[in-house]
């Protein structure tokens, strides 16, 4: 049994690899940078597991900069997704200025909350 | 008419020299007021009572029950320090009785009282009121077998030589009765203690029961100084005093060595000049803190300031103010229990000083001196000084320890700003 499932999580890692390998190089672009916030996300977590919460709004400013950050990045890939059924008469630069209307105000948040 | 003029501004000028007595600036006392039993007492004492007016003290004899004697007079005491010689006195005369007594050191000033063998009941209560007991059988003295002094005429071994304590040349002539300290009172102190074979009885009659004060409890000589800074000498024994003990040559019983003069015109002298402040005497001026690197002294101070405390400390000698050296003082920065404690490091010329930090508490603090060391007046000093927390443009403006945050925020914006050209531009 675990030989099988040893095998079937082969085949299930293989056929999600060619997959992916064929969706389009801006949404792979997203997704990078969805991963370089989630990571810098998990630094901060790290960094204050082991020095503790002090400056509590900054943890809580630097650490929501990365989340919100990639929660705006994945909207945008949803809404730029060409597959995508449900914003397909959505034109991708109106997706795209809301992504950088929303990214603008985020900042000007994280910025009064850093203290 | 210019003679006149001159000798008038000469009198004037004067008056003011004759009152300074007894004053913060020069502590020995002046006028003393000497009770008696009778005036026998000044010839037979006249060498001890000649050490005080050599050292210019001004002595005013009068016998104890004289009904014009009075310590004050319009709520101004008339003598800086009374001195009673006079053990079987009854009822003092004019306006003196226990409680005046007791006012007058209460309001600072010194006293000396000799008991005797027959002391009377008033001064026992004198005595009582100060802090001592004496022996309560009135016939008792202090009798003690192994360290009496050889003498011709006395066989009952009350003639006592004691030197239970240092420096002193030759032993010490004692007759009279002893008397006990309490030993929760911190303010008394035996000075001449009996040595551990004695005890106190009457000498005349068998011994019925054990006595009730033996060995080195017997306090001979014992001095008080209060917390006002009063000085008080209490001894059982006028004899003590006398030029009959003061000439004559001791020898103890059991010992071949023969002093030819008594330790006891050495011993009086020197604890005289200590109950008339003539030494032991301190005090502290110029108290002064202020920031480090400031010099003037600021009305409130901020936490985590750094302060220097200073205060100069000077003793009398008998004449002159003499700076006092000592390593041993010690700052309290004081808000219902000390926060800082520290000891003040000295010039040796009685400037003494502490540089520290105010704690991380806010509030009203006080810098308090408090010591008191064996022998000396007590110093007792206070300064209130406020405390304030941080004002909100006083605190670090970047932390470091949230830099990792900073960062993340503007890495962030530059991860925005870059990822906005590459999806813009590419294809």
């Amino acid at each position: 049994m675990a030989r099988s499932t040893g095998k079937d999580a082969q085949a299930l890692f293989h056929s999600l690899r060619s997959a992916y390998a064929a969706t389009p190089t801006t949404l792979k672009i997203i997704d990078l940078y969805v991963g370089f916030a989630v990571f810098t996300a998990l630094i901060q977590v790290v960094y204050m597991a082991i020095v503790g919460s002090f400056p509590f709004n900054s943890f809580l400013s630097g650490v929501l900069s990365c989340v919100g950050t990639a929660v705006l990045a994945v909207c945008l890939r949803i809404q730029v997704n060409k597959d995508n059924k449900e914003f397909k008469d959505l034109p991708p630069e109106r997706a795209f200025a809301d992504f950088v209307l929303c990214n603008l105000v985020l900042h000007l948040v994280i910025m009064n909350f850093l203290g | 008419m210019a003679k006149l003029l001159l000798y008038l501004t000469l009198a004037t000028s004067l008056i003011p020299l004759f009152s300074v007595a007894f004053s913060p600036e020069n502590p020995t006392d002046r006028r003393v007021l000497v009770l008696v039993d009778d005036f026998a007492i000044k010839s037979s004492h006249s060498l001890y009572f000649g050490s005080l007016t050599s050292r210019g003290f001004q002595l005013e004899f009068k016998l104890a029950d004289d009904p014009n004697i009075g310590l004050q007079r319009y709520g101004q005491y008339l003598y800086d320090a009374l001195v009673l010689f006079c053990p079987s006195v009854e009822r003092f005369g004019g306006s003196i009785d226990v409680a005046s007594i007791v006012d007058f050191v209460d309001s600072g000033h010194d006293l000396i009282v000799a008991a005797d063998s027959n002391a009377s009941d008033l001064i026992r209560e004198v005595a009582t009121e100060c802090g001592v007991d004496f022996d309560e059988d009135p016939a008792a003295m202090v009798i003690d077998h192994i360290n009496y002094a050889v003498s011709n005429f006395d066989g009952d071994h009350t003639l006592i030589a004691s030197d239970d304590f240092i420096k002193a040349d030759a032993p010490v002539l004692f007759q009279g009765i002893g008397h006990s300290l309490n030993p929760a009172n911190s303010l008394v102190l035996k000075v001449l203690s009996a040595s551990s074979s004695a005890y106190s009885a009457n000498p005349k009659s068998k011994l019925s029961n054990p006595p009730s004060l033996t060995g080195s409890a017997i306090s001979l000589v014992s001095v008080v100084q209060a917390r006002n800074n009063a000085r008080i000498l209490i001894t059982g024994s006028l004899s003590m005093f006398s030029n009959r003990f003061f000439r004559s040559g001791v020898q103890k019983a059991g010992s071949s060595i023969k002093h030819e003069k008594s330790g006891n015109e050495q011993f009086l002298t020197e604890i005289s000049k200590w109950v008339f402040h003539e030494r032991g005497h301190l005090k502290a001026v110029n108290v002064r803190h202020h920031k480090v690197g400031e010099s003037d002294e600021p009305a409130i101070y901020r936490i985590n300031d750094d302060l220097e405390y200073s205060v100069e400390i000077y003793e009398w000698s008998g004449t002159s103010w003499e700076p006092y050296v000592s390593d041993d003082v010690q700052v309290q920065f004081y808000m219902m229990s000390p926060y800082v404690l520290k000891t003040l490091s000295t010039d040796q010329k009685g400037h003494y000083s502490a540089e520290f930090k105010v704690p991380d508490v806010y509030g009203v603090f006080q810098f308090k001196v408090e010591y008191q060391r064996l022998g000396y007046t007590s110093l007792s000093l206070s300064k209130q000084i406020p405390v304030r927390p941080y004002r909100h443009n006083e605190y670090e403006r970047f932390l470091p320890a949230a830099y990792p945050y900073y960062g993340s925020a503007f890495s962030m914006m530059a991860g925005f700003f870059i990822f906005t050209i590459v999806h813009l531009y590419s294809k």
